[in-house]
């Protein structure tokens, strides 16, 4: 009898601790729940770290520099490790590190050598380039695997060049990239939120500028 | 109803029949029965299981999505964006017409075929063939590598190989062949003149599957120079054509088909429309098109003798033909043509496809009569699309029994499939020292070749062709070879001493031949650069011709020769879709329905409904055609308007390229084999023709049938979507609603103008009215012949899946455009019919009863007038198709097999690809609308008319197909809808279509207008 009531306290007690554990789990997540196909927050690590904050922000290159097929055709398109090269072939490596270098070449007396970085190697690696930039013919070119994060379904047709031509601007949908270390979903992508936005601009238009955005389901699926 | 229109047209005989059957099917609303189990689950239990199911999907839909990646160029080519096709001018070669091309490609890869608008010859036309060639570039199961004895090798140990043995046989003196079709490049045919020249006894031996060989024979009798004319309908007020299928598949049927259409444009007052009759057995495409139809039997073309001689007594020609038998024709009528033909001399064409080189003797005597030589056909600059050579063919087959030939190469040719006497040629062929096969894939010359020398898909190689003397066209590769195949060019090269790549083989031949003939360019480089852009380009070479005519060759054919009365005539033929078979392999092909029997997936034995009944023969059953000891069984298909004496069978199946479709289809339990007992596709009729007399006979003049007491149930598509409304389900006299409706040239002339139907009252206010554009599509019947270009268009464009022979048995084919093909009796002597293509595809409908029906709204009308299916939102209540009048809706039955990673590449990346339990249907393109909408607005420039075209009025050749916005009065839809021929199909039930149809014109007299009121 003793035994029993011990026997199922031991289980009570074990139930409460295993629920203290869940419980704060369960609930931390919760914020971070959203509906089937929703993937708001997506943020996965790219294959090499290339920062927009810098490229975009710090720098100021247009977007369009690295994603021009956005107002010539339906995607955006990633660039080609050839149209990094344009300044990588000269930018080896972050600033600091290249100042670093120049004061102990300095102190040392001895030679500048050129300093790569190593997410920089990976851009070289892909063209098939060794630390001094030259063609290896042991490497094989092979495209950077970058990682998709703004992702629709198979059957929503979206078209880049009919809303950068409209005037949208790319934060405007891709959130404010040029803040961003690596790429996050800032938007929910959802059809409610594509309509929303269509059904707002034929009221007030873009940046003022009257436009006619379709509402017609064929505008996005076929 | 208006006066000129007809209301007796069917599409079945059953239909004609009023078969209890075919009704009963007809008025169900599923065509299945619906399998409710009562032993099955109960609905607790599946409500039960569905809450789980949406449990355990929703939780497992929260996980992040699988990582996608994205894979940018290393470095960038200049001219792709990603996303945007680019087009590249191109030749087709497919088959030896030689038609221009645009290659659309997408990312590297080419995805569409479509007509080159620019090509002098085809003019923007592509048939089926050649615009379903694309799958075969994605194709699994080409030859890769080069095969020695069926075993994989490499280029150099099979170049070794046959190098040292020809070296071996030149020393010899040894006997060295080359066997191949048609070969329209001017460079190949140098380089195998090269090749051959370095031997003693070399020949070039031409072999067409579907031959034209006898025109040839006889122009080099009367004419001295043996060649095949360039025909030039277009010219021509009066074609007469005597079993010569010139829409269909006869020479250059693209070209032909454009060119007819031209010649009956109906334009101006009295409206421009040749007169076309047409003498054949069987029913081809071309004689479906024909005002007078002649039912003659092949061995009865002595008629062509009977208009001579009365052409000949008005031409004041004194041409004896003794003993020239009655013909089954009456003299009348016969009159009638020769009459219709003298009065329009020079501007006549008479046009023969017998094999028998005396018929063709006295066609060219009736030509020459006529003074349509130097005006409707063209000698100056004949036709290259047929060179075989029966005679030589024969010749070579004699030689290969005898063994006296030491090396054969066999260009792209399957002559163990194509010709008669199979056992007898492998066993020939094997004991040929040095046998190469040069062919795309494994066919059955392959399998008895020493070697096998695969050779690019065309789309992935250089070429040039010139299928028009002085008009030279080039192909351009658009792709990479998937494997190690290498052109015949580059092969003969390599054989030959100079191992040189195709494209500067090509380059060379044009800088000494062609380059010289034009003054476009005096710079070589700018001129070849313009050419490959361009795609073709004319020159002024052509032929030097005698202008006598040879009038001693002509003899009068006076045999008539009819099978007794119990035996029939055998006529063999090729298909629009699969030719002479070496398209066997490509399942859009072998699914195309044939554009006058609507089966699938099978070859037959054609009879005229009487002599089946005669026999108590029913469609399907399984019968033995017996002819000069060969024999092949086949189901037989009643086929109205065939002559009560004549057997048509169609060439073509029966390939070992067909034994891959074992898995076609969806797999499913009571799924059943595509395939028939000999593991192919069909059966190959080709052992019942004939290589003798110099000429391969496609018809034979007494076969034997008789019934082997089976059944093979075919997959006709005839009966499936039927729009017409059982009796007891119609309200009187609406049974047969007149689907096609047609008037007469004379009746056009007169501007009799049809009545359009009142409009009705409306049950649904106009509260949403289309302001910007409105789609609309007008589709000229008169100019339709049936030849499913737009079908195989349709599936290429839009992802259409292939779903296989049992699966269209079930009516659950997927294209999205079908043609229905109807058949009329009225004012036809008996056993002969009228015939009439109609495309359909949805109709876009201002009121359309498949929206209302539609529980979710995944059918909804846009703001310009299109009827949309939205794929996502649709849950497969198939209400939509049930309540379409037009019977266009296609539902996904199964998710049809996306397997093959390396055939998706030709999914065209703008179109969704459909999954299990949805609906589908013709969208008119609204990918190619949205493309060009979206690239007007960016290059600010308004929608110009033409600027959308839909895929099947692209590469259309007949131009029947009008697509553009309603709402401006400017464009050639609003024009065309306000001609006096269009109408609407079942207008009387207000759903308000936005596709408009032409009537069909025949020229006749109008009191033989049929079907009054």
């Amino acid at each position: 009898m003793r035994n029993r009531v011990m026997r199922s306290r031991l289980t009570t007690l074990f139930l409460l601790v295993g629920l203290a554990f869940t419980v704060p789990m369960l609930l931390s997540r919760l914020g971070g729940y959203h509906l089937p196909g929703n993937q708001q927050g997506y943020e996965p690590k790219q294959p090499l770290a290339s920062s927009h904050r810098l490229h975009a922000g710090d720098l100021q290159i247009s977007c369009l520099y690295c994603h021009g097929a956005a107002e010539k055709g339906r995607h955006a398109g990633f660039p080609a490790s050839s149209l990094c090269m344009n300044c990588h072939k000269s930018v080896t490596a972050p600033l600091g590190a290249v100042r670093a270098e120049d004061e102990l070449a300095k102190q040392e007396n001895s030679p500048v050598k050129q300093i790569v970085s190593p997410e920089l190697t990976k851009l070289y690696d892909s063209l098939g380039l060794d630390e001094k930039l030259q063609r290896d013919p042991k490497k094989t070119p092979a495209s950077i695997p970058w990682i998709r994060v703004h992702n629709l379904p198979a059957f929503a047709c979206f078209d880049h060049r009919a809303h950068v031509h409209a005037g949208v601007s790319c934060q405007h949908c891709h959130g404010p990239v040029e803040t961003m270390e690596t790429i996050r979903q800032v938007e929910r992508l959802s059809m409610g939120w594509c309509v929303n936005c269509h059904r707002d601009v034929n009221q007030k238009g873009v940046h003022g500028k009257p436009v006619r955005a379709s509402l017609d389901c064929a505008a996005c699926h076929y | 109803m208006s006066e000129e229109t007809a209301n007796s047209y069917w599409k079945s005989l059953e239909e004609c029949t009023a078969d209890s059957e075919f009704l009963e099917t007809a008025s169900r609303e599923f065509t299945e029965p619906i399998a409710v189990d009562p032993h099955g689950p109960s609905r607790r239990d599946f409500l039960a299981l569905t809450g789980f199911a949406l449990a355990g999907l929703t939780v497992a839909g929260c996980t992040p999505a699988p990582e996608r990646q994205a894979l940018p160029f290393v470095t960038q080519p200049e001219e792709i964006v990603p996303g945007r096709s680019l087009h590249y001018a191109s030749t087709c070669q497919e088959c030896s017409a030689g038609c221009g091309m645009l290659v659309k490609c997408r990312d590297g890869r080419p995805i569409k075929l479509e007509g080159n608008p620019e090509h002098a010859m085809s003019r923007g036309g592509l048939c089926a063939v050649g615009q379903a060639s694309v799958l075969g570039l994605y194709d699994r199961l080409r030859v890769q590598r080069p095969l020695k004895d069926g075993r994989e090798s490499t280029w150099r140990e099979v170049d070794d190989d046959i190098r040292t043995q020809l070296d071996e046989i030149r020393r010899h003196g040894g006997a060295v062949r080359v066997l191949s079709g048609t070969i329209l490049s001017p460079t190949l045919r140098d380089q195998i003149r090269r090749f051959l020249s370095r031997f003693a006894d070399a020949r070039h031996v031409v072999h067409d599957p579907l031959s034209a060989s006898a025109i040839l024979t006889a122009h080099e009798r009367t004419h001295g120079i043996r060649l095949l004319p360039h025909y030039r309908l277009e010219r021509a007020e009066v074609v007469v054509g005597f079993d010569a299928d010139f829409l269909g598949t006869w020479i250059s049927p693209v070209e032909f088909a454009r060119a007819y259409q031209e010649g009956r444009s109906l334009d101006g007052n009295p409206p421009r429309c040749s007169w076309h009759a047409q003498f054949e057995g069987r029913l081809s495409v071309t004689g479906a098109k024909a005002d007078e139809r002649l039912r003659v039997l092949p061995g009865e073309m002595g008629i062509l003798s009977h208009l001579a001689s009365r052409l000949a007594r008005r031409a004041g020609v004194s041409w004896d033909a003794p003993g020239l038998e009655d013909a089954s024709i009456p003299g009348s009528v016969l009159d009638r043509v020769a009459d219709r033909l003298w009065q329009a001399r020079g501007r006549g064409l008479v046009l023969c496809g017998s094999q028998d080189v005396d018929q063709q003797l006295v066609c060219n005597f009736v030509n020459h009569l006529l003074g349509n030589y130097g005006a409707t056909i063209d000698l100056e600059k004949p036709s290259l699309q047929k060179q075989g050579n029966d005679a030589e063919v024969e010749r070579l087959v004699q030689e290969l029994k005898d063994g006296r030939v030491a090396a054969l190469l066999v260009l792209d040719s399957n002559p163990v499939y194509t010709l008669p006497g199979v056992q007898e040629l492998t066993a020939a062929l094997q004991r040929v020292p040095l046998l190469i096969d040069c062919s795309e894939r494994f066919d059955e010359t392959a399998a008895v070749a020493k070697y096998v020398c695969p050779r690019p898909h065309a789309l992935a190689s250089w070429n040039d062709a010139e299928p028009i003397r002085g008009l030279f066209s080039l192909a351009q590769p658009t792709f990479a070879p998937l494997g190690h195949e290498r052109t015949i060019l580059e092969s003969l090269a390599t054989w030959s001493g100079g191992g040189r790549s195709a494209r500067q083989l090509i380059q060379e031949f044009w800088q000494a031949n062609i380059f010289p003939q034009q003054t476009r360019e005096n710079q070589f480089q700018r001129f070849w650069d313009q050419a490959v852009h361009d795609g073709v380009i004319e020159t002024s070479i052509h032929e030097e011709l005698p202008r006598s005519f040879a009038m001693d060759q002509i003899r009068p054919v006076i045999r008539s020769e009819r099978p007794a009365e119990a035996s029939f005539a055998l006529a063999l033929y090729p298909k629009v879709g699969l030719l002479d078979g070496r398209h066997a392999y490509n399942p859009w092909l072998q699914e195309l329905p044939d554009p006058i029997t609507k089966v699938a997936w099978d070859n037959y034995v054609c009879l005229s409904p009487t002599a089946a009944n005669r026999l108590g023969i029913r469609e399907g059953d399984v019968v033995r055609v017996e002819v000069g000891g060969a024999s092949v069984e086949l189901p037989a298909y009643l086929q109205p308007g065939q002559h009560d004496q004549l057997l048509a069978i169609p060439l073509g199946y029966g390939s070992k390229l067909s034994e891959r479709f074992g898995n076609i289809g969806p797999n499913w339990l009571e799924a059943r084999l595509t395939l028939n007992e000999n593991g192919q596709v069909g059966i190959n009729a080709a052992p019942l023709l004939i290589l003798a007399g110099n000429s391969l006979q496609y018809q034979r003049l007494s076969a034997r049938l008789t019934r082997t007491g089976r059944s093979h149930p075919l997959a006709s598509t005839q009966t499936h979507q039927s729009i017409s409304v059982p009796a007891h389900l119609a309200p009187a006299g609406e049974a047969r609603r007149p689907m096609i409706q047609e008037t007469t040239v004379a009746g056009l002339a007169r501007g009799h103008r049809p009545e359009h139907p009142e409009p009705q009252a409306d049950l649904w206010p106009n509260d949403h009215p289309v302001t910007g554009h409105r789609w609309g599509m007008v589709i000229d019947l008169n100019a339709c012949n049936g030849c499913s270009a737009c079908v195989v268009g349709c599936q290429v464009e839009n992802n259409v899946p292939v779903v296989g022979k049992d699966e269209v048995r079930r009516q659950r084919e997927m294209h999205w455009l079908r043609i229905d093909r109807y058949y009329s009796e009225e004012g036809r002597t008996s056993g002969d019919v009228d015939v009439a293509f109609q495309p359909m595809l949805c109709q876009h409908c201002g009121n359309a009863p498949c929206e209302t029906v539609c529980p979710v709204l995944a059918t909804v009308h846009s703001s310009e007038g299109l009827n949309q299916q939205v794929y996502n939102r649709c849950v497969g209540t198939r209400y939509c198709a049930n309540n379409c009048p037009y019977k266009v809706r296609r539902f996904n039955w199964f998710a049809y097999s996306r397997d093959d990673a390396l055939q998706n590449l030709v999914l065209n990346p703008d179109v969704t690809v459909r999954s299990r339990g949805v609906m589908e249907k013709c969208s008119f393109c609204i990918q190619r609308i949205q493309e060009a909408k979206l690239e007007s607005r960016r290059l600010g420039l308004p929608l110009a008319d033409g600027a959308v075209q839909t895929a099947c009025q692209q590469s259309c050749p007949a131009r029947a197909i009008h697509f553009g916005d309603l709402n401006d009065p400017n464009t050639e839809v609003s024009r065309l809808v306000r001609d006096g021929r269009r109408y609407q199909v079942l207008a009387e039930l207000n759903a308000q279509p936005a596709v408009n149809y032409l009537k069909l014109v025949r020229n006749r007299p109008e009191g033989e207008v049929r079907g009054h009121g």
